[in-house]
């Protein structure tokens, strides 16, 4: 069991009982190895379902727009990425700061269980894990790894491991990387050619089948209706054409300038394993060069897409 | 009743010779998992791999597939008259399907195919399909097959089944279509029947032994449908729901679709999408109202179709297979057993 | 918003911005006259033009 279960438990717990909030929001042992299930503990029984572990990668901010029935205050377990998330919404309005309880969680990143599922030829039958070490077994083999060597890849790059917004934390902080190049992948497609590049994001985007779990995985995506959802006027066509698939991943990506936080929840989500963060990674590199802005870190800053500054970069006009 | 001893080694040798007359499908491992494709030449299917991501139903029911077209043009005689576009429907054999994949057919024909009403679409591609099933003798963790009147080895939709006896397939042929596909790649070492049936047999139960998973639903028959509609876990089970369209993509059963009709200059086509109760937009009236309006009703919508209204309405079994794809690949872990088994109890 | 466009490979070239007053008409025959000149030498775009069929 992850040493951080038994602390968000009896948090959790506490929370409850004291009414400090009416409900937590974490994650509860999915019913298969490597999964967790997001889920809603109302009273102290249902705190004991509340667990940690490395598998936890989906964005719990996500679910806050959709809570309409909460007369007193909401509680959430937030790691670095949800906590920048929740940031988001109250700077988005969409929450306000005093509805929420927040327990914030120094992560230690979330393991990419993708990778990890090709170290094996068989399914895997059991995940668990030890400090830094994972222990992941199929019938046939048992693997004991490194957890930093599996992280998922926004978690290696990550900065921001330590909730940026609490009222409680589950453990003292937790040292944050120094990462020397953080945007090396993005550097790597802008030095490609045109053709390369329009190439690149063909193969990337090839087997996308338009499920939208990259959208709706993301706290950002909270519109009443999408835009591919639109039919009058009908945005984006609907059928598996390669345009219009890409149409939906470009204008996706736009609607994440300056507000991802790089949570990684859209790759965690896809069935088909694109690395959809490829587009929101270039907004991110561009965010934090032109306005030195990174998304959440604080409910006072307006995102520099709201906001006009004298000297906000202009050199792109003629 | 024929059984053909295949050896493995003369296998792509015969595939190859069928080709002449139909166009091949099979598991192919593209990036790092396994997809359904057509196979071009030199390609062979991947007859040792797991599951693929989509079930094979793409090959029959395609996620995009067009159906009419019309050309605006008034100076020609036909404008504004929809036709019927012209598809390829030569033979084709889908290679190393899982046989309760090759079972959902027959729940899709429930829809496609009846008395009634004929989908052209559907019908012709099914017409001109082999199956070729390939029977599991190591089930994986979330096969649940055997739970859902289907299994491991089951024949229910299959031309030809192959067995892996190791070192080749023992290829028992079902149906005239299997007899002119196996006829075709040259296949014809008939084996003893008796002898194999038993090989067979023994493999059969082994495998079935090696289910893990399993779904009661033997009292969902007895329950109204309101006493389920209306059951207290509705919403805790939605709750973690994204709402994306996963589930029924994935699913080898699911059998929505949406028309669409697009326009330029002077050509418009017709086609239809796959479509998916997931989605705020499958019930949206043109008014604005929407009957499930929430996730919710979304979410209880799935899984009700699938084990209380179609069960109601067929009385063929369940509307699932035990593929087990949607719980393998639901970002948030909504499993199916669980809810089959929180609704039965 | 033109970054993005370049990064998925349409030409920097072919996506241009300017801010022209409706008082500047010569600023707007000349920027135009700029941009047809460089979308010219490009040829004509071939990406993202969905094929309908």
């Amino acid at each position: 069991m992850h040493t951080y279960t038994e602390k968000i438990q009896n948090l959790a717990k506490d929370v409850l009982k004291q009414g400090k909030a009416e409900m937590v929001i974490g994650f509860k042992q999915g019913t298969i190895p490597m999964a967790a299930n997001p889920f809603v503990a109302k009273n102290e029984n249902d705190a004991d379902n509340l667990i940690w572990s490395s598998t936890c990668g989906l964005n719990l901010a996500n679910y806050l727009p959709g809570i309409k029935k909460c007369e007193g205050k909401i509680g959430i377990i937030a790691k670095g990425c949800d906590s920048r998330n929740i940031v988001t919404h109250i700077v988005e309005n969409k929450i306000d700061r005093e509805k929420l309880y927040i327990i914030g969680l120094p992560c230690t990143g979330m393991v990419d269980k993708k990778q990890i599922a090709l170290l094996f030829d068989d399914e895997i039958t059991q995940f668990s894990e030890e400090g830094n070490t994972l222990i992941v077994k199929s019938e046939t083999k048992e693997e004991k790894i490194n957890k930093q060597e599996y992280l998922r890849s926004n978690c290696k790059t990550c900065t921001h491991r330590n909730p940026v917004i609490y009222d409680e934390l589950v453990s003292d902080l937790v040292e944050e990387q120094i990462i020397e190049d953080q945007f090396a992948d993005v550097k790597k497609i802008e030095a490609m050619s045109s053709e390369e590049k329009w190439d690149f994001f063909d193969k990337l985007t090839e087997d996308c089948i338009r499920c939208y779990a990259c959208r709706n995985a993301c706290p950002l995506c909270y519109c009443p209706t999408c835009f591919v959802d639109e039919s009058g006027p009908q945005w984006v066509g609907k059928g598996q054409n390669t345009d219009d698939i890409k149409t939906f991943h470009y204008l996706r990506a736009y609607h994440c300038a300056g507000r991802c936080t790089d949570c990684g929840a859209c790759e965690e989500a896809c069935p088909m394993d694109i690395k959809v963060r490829n587009f929101t990674r270039k907004l991110n590199k561009d965010s934090l060069e032109l306005f030195n802005w990174e998304a959440g870190l604080d409910i006072s800053q307006r995102p520099p897409l709201d906001t006009y500054q004298p000297d906000d970069p202009d050199d792109f006009i003629m | 009743m024929k059984i053909i001893k295949i050896d493995k080694k003369e296998w792509e040798q015969g595939l190859d010779k069928s080709r002449k007359e139909y166009h091949l499908f099979g598991a192919v491992k593209d990036k790092d998992y396994y997809l359904i494709q057509a196979l071009g030449d030199k390609v062979y299917p991947d007859m040792e791999s797991s599951d693929t991501i989509l079930s094979p139903k793409s090959v029959i029911f395609p996620q995009t597939e067009k159906m009419l077209t019309a050309n605006l043009d008034e100076a020609q005689d036909n404008h504004h008259i929809m036709e019927r576009v012209e598809t390829d429907y030569s033979p084709r054999a889908v290679l190393g399907i899982k046989p309760y994949d090759a079972k959902a057919f027959k729940i899709l024909q429930l829809n496609f195919d009846t008395e009634e009403f004929k989908d052209p679409y559907f019908c012709d591609a099914y017409a001109a399909t082999t199956l070729v099933g390939l029977a599991v003798n190591n089930p994986g963790q979330f096969d649940f097959s055997t739970s859902v009147d289907t299994g491991p080895f089951d024949e229910t939709d299959l031309d030809v089944l192959l067995i892996d006896t190791g070192n080749e397939y023992l290829a028992k042929v079902i149906t005239d279509k299997g007899e002119n596909f196996i006829s075709k790649c040259g296949f014809d070492n008939q084996t003893d029947e008796k002898n194999a049936l038993e090989t067979i047999s023994k493999l059969k139960k082994k495998a079935e032994k090696a289910i893990v998973s399993t779904v009661s639903h033997d009292k969902l028959n007895g329950k109204t449908i309101l006493e389920l509609y209306n059951a207290p876990f509705w919403d805790d089970i939605a709750f973690s729901c994204i709402n994306c369209e996963t589930c029924t993509y994935v699913c080898p059963t699911c059998w929505c679709f949406d028309i669409q009709d697009e326009t330029k200059d002077k050509s418009c086509i017709r086609f239809r999408n796959w479509d998916t109760c997931m989605s705020r937009l499958f019930t949206e009236h043109a008014s604005g109202h929407n009957p499930r309006e929430g996730k919710t009703q979304r979410v209880r919508q799935r899984f009700m179709h699938k084990l209380k209204y179609f069960p109601d309405k067929y009385d063929q079994g369940l509307m699932c297979v035990g593929c087990g794809r949607c719980v393998k690949h639901c970002p948030v872990n909504i499993d199916i057993r669980e809810i089959c088994e929180q609704m039965n109890s | 918003m033109g970054n993005l466009l370049e990064h998925v490979g349409i030409e920097k070239e072919r996506v241009h911005f300017s801010w022209i007053s409706s008082a500047e008409a010569t600023k707007f025959v000349d920027v135009v006259k700029k941009i047809t000149e460089k979308v010219r030498a490009l040829g004509p775009n071939k990406k993202l033009k969905k094929q309908y069929n």
